[in-house]
């Protein structure tokens, strides 16, 4: 047994073991972070694979989309800390039938499939060769199809967003009424400066 | 293990522990200079701190994530570190080589973040949260900027092997082939080790943040490893910029070490001198400004590189 079987044995044990633990945790961040962790021992697996910039790209976008994924559930979610226990699963019937069926599909494949066998020398230039390989002449379209996405992304939120706390998010902008035609629901901006001078929240 | 990885263990700790001493030594120096007062006992100041730390009861909050509190601190220095032994110190030697270094640094940076979200969130209190929160939304706003300035650096090598890197310098530093680059480098830095004006996890309008509810020995790490990041960004920033190694007469990791002390200089000088601004507008200035201004570097890099 090699260091790399020993650390692939490891790696996989601790992404089996984080994988349960996010269905067993209550809390939300909790289960991000569990399932960060996952991810992260399945990109260390792809770096013993010789696969170095796959390896090195699961690190950074799993760590970037679970910080991302824990941050919008706990804006959106009614348990704003994250830290307060809450039950983290639903369905569960269907949830184990759906878990059980992928997972033996899964099995039988990795046992019953012939994998392809072609031995890469150690020299080969594998990220140029994956680079080609994924986009080939299309790279430069890609490139620049995906700088033009960020940007029309960000004017997006620019344009439709107000700046909030100092600027006016909310005026001009009115809830919908509690039933069709009626007053309008919450707070009125406009009629909130009144009576108590100090209190402008 | 080999007794080379225990060298290059004993190599790298060496260099930061060397490292995080000019950062304390150079902050202080800076806060006497902006103070305009003379500097005294500067020398001595960080170890007797940083011994008061190691004697002071740690804190407990109530129902903290005892384990993310604890581990956070180590996972930030363990990351500092792994960013660290990716530079390459001389012309035969990375602590840690690959074909993808410049793309492990990113996932480095990425990590960082989540480190010092979980700080500040497994406190289990109010202030340490918010500075969590806050660092959170700076940090993955700033993030893309730093996608496009590691990209930007990588095209005139025409790799992602660190050393290619420093050998494509060999003519021209990237310093004056890509002029936005080490600016915009060295925003994220101290974004990541919120540092001076970009300090929004551990800001004194918090009482100190996601450190707020915490004393003694982990405070000790959480500060060594904050200072120890910006060591290692700056050590990155003279990688990619500043030629590295590269050098005449003197020994490559002496002009590294020289070059990262230069940039230290310059980040303890910006910690003090620059103002901090509220998060909303930073926010908005990392998406409107800083942003399209990576766009343009990376455009220009592009353009370098063809012609």
């Amino acid at each position: 047994m090699t260091a790399v079987d020993v650390f692939f044995y490891l790696l996989s044990a601790i992404a089996v073991v984080a994988g349960w633990r996010v269905f067993r945790t209550d809390s939300m961040v909790r289960a991000s972070f569990f399932l960060l962790t996952s991810f992260l021992t399945v990109g260390g697996i792809a770096l013993l694979l010789a696969a170095p910039y796959l390896g090195a790209a699961v690190l950074f976008m799993m760590a970037v989309e679970m910080m991302v994924m824990a941050l919008f559930m706990v804006m959106f979610m009614m348990n704003p800390a994250g830290l307060n226990p809450m039950n983290m699963v639903h369905q569960s019937r269907f949830a184990i039938g759906a878990g059980v069926v992928a997972g033996v599909s899964l099995a039988v494949l990795a046992l019953v499939v012939r994998f392809p066998r072609h031995p890469v020398e150690p020299s080969a230039d594998l990220i140029s060769r994956l680079g080609h390989e994924l986009l080939g002449d299309s790279m430069l379209i890609f490139e620049s199809a995906g700088v033009a996405i960020v940007a029309t992304m960000v004017c997006t939120v620019v344009l439709s967003s107000a700046s909030g706390r100092y600027g006016n998010a909310t005026s001009g902008s009115r809830p919908p009424g509690l039933e069709p035609g009626g007053e309008p629901a919450g707070r009125r901006p406009d009629s909130d400066d009144d009576a108590d001078g100090g209190d402008d929240e | 293990m080999s007794a080379g990885s225990f060298i290059v263990l004993f190599i790298v700790g060496l260099a930061l522990v060397a490292g995080v001493y000019v950062v304390a030594v150079f902050d202080s120096l800076a806060a006497a200079w902006v103070a305009a007062r003379r500097p005294s006992g500067i020398l001595l100041l960080p170890i007797r701190r940083a011994a008061f730390l190691v004697v002071q009861q740690h804190n407990e909050t109530e129902r903290p994530d005892e384990a993310g509190w604890r581990l956070a601190p180590a996972l930030y220095l363990a990351l500092a570190a792994t960013g660290f032994g990716l530079i390459p110190l001389s012309a035969s030697f990375v602590p840690i080589d690959g074909p993808a270094g410049i793309v492990l640094w990113g996932a480095m940076e990425a990590l960082a973040i989540v480190a010092i979200f979980l700080h500040g969130w497994s406190a289990n209190a109010m202030l340490p949260l918010i500075g969590a929160y806050r660092f959170v939304a700076l940090g993955l706003s700033i993030l893309l900027v730093s996608m496009f300035v590691l990209i930007a650096a990588a095209l005139p090598a025409e790799s992602m092997r660190m050393m290619d890197l420093v050998d494509s310098q060999r003519e021209l530093w990237n310093v004056v082939r890509q002029p936005l680059g080490l600016p915009l480098l060295l925003l994220v830095a101290m974004t990541l080790s919120f540092w001076g004006p970009f300090n929004f996890a551990d800001s004194a309008d918090l009482a100190t943040g996601t450190a707020s509810e915490v004393s003694g020995p982990p405070l000790l790490v959480w500060k060594l490893s904050r200072a120890a990041m910006l060591v290692s960004f700056s050590a990155l920033a003279a990688t990619l910029f500043l030629g590295g190694w590269l050098g005449p007469w003197l020994p490559g990791p002496v002009w590294l070490a020289l070059k990262t002390v230069l940039i230290l200089a310059v980040l303890a000088g910006m910690g003090r001198l620059a103002g901090r601004v509220s998060t909303e507008r930073m926010i908005t200035a990392a998406w409107v400004v800083l942003l399209p201004i990576s766009f343009l570097h990376l455009a220009w890099a592009g353009v370098e590189a063809l012609s």
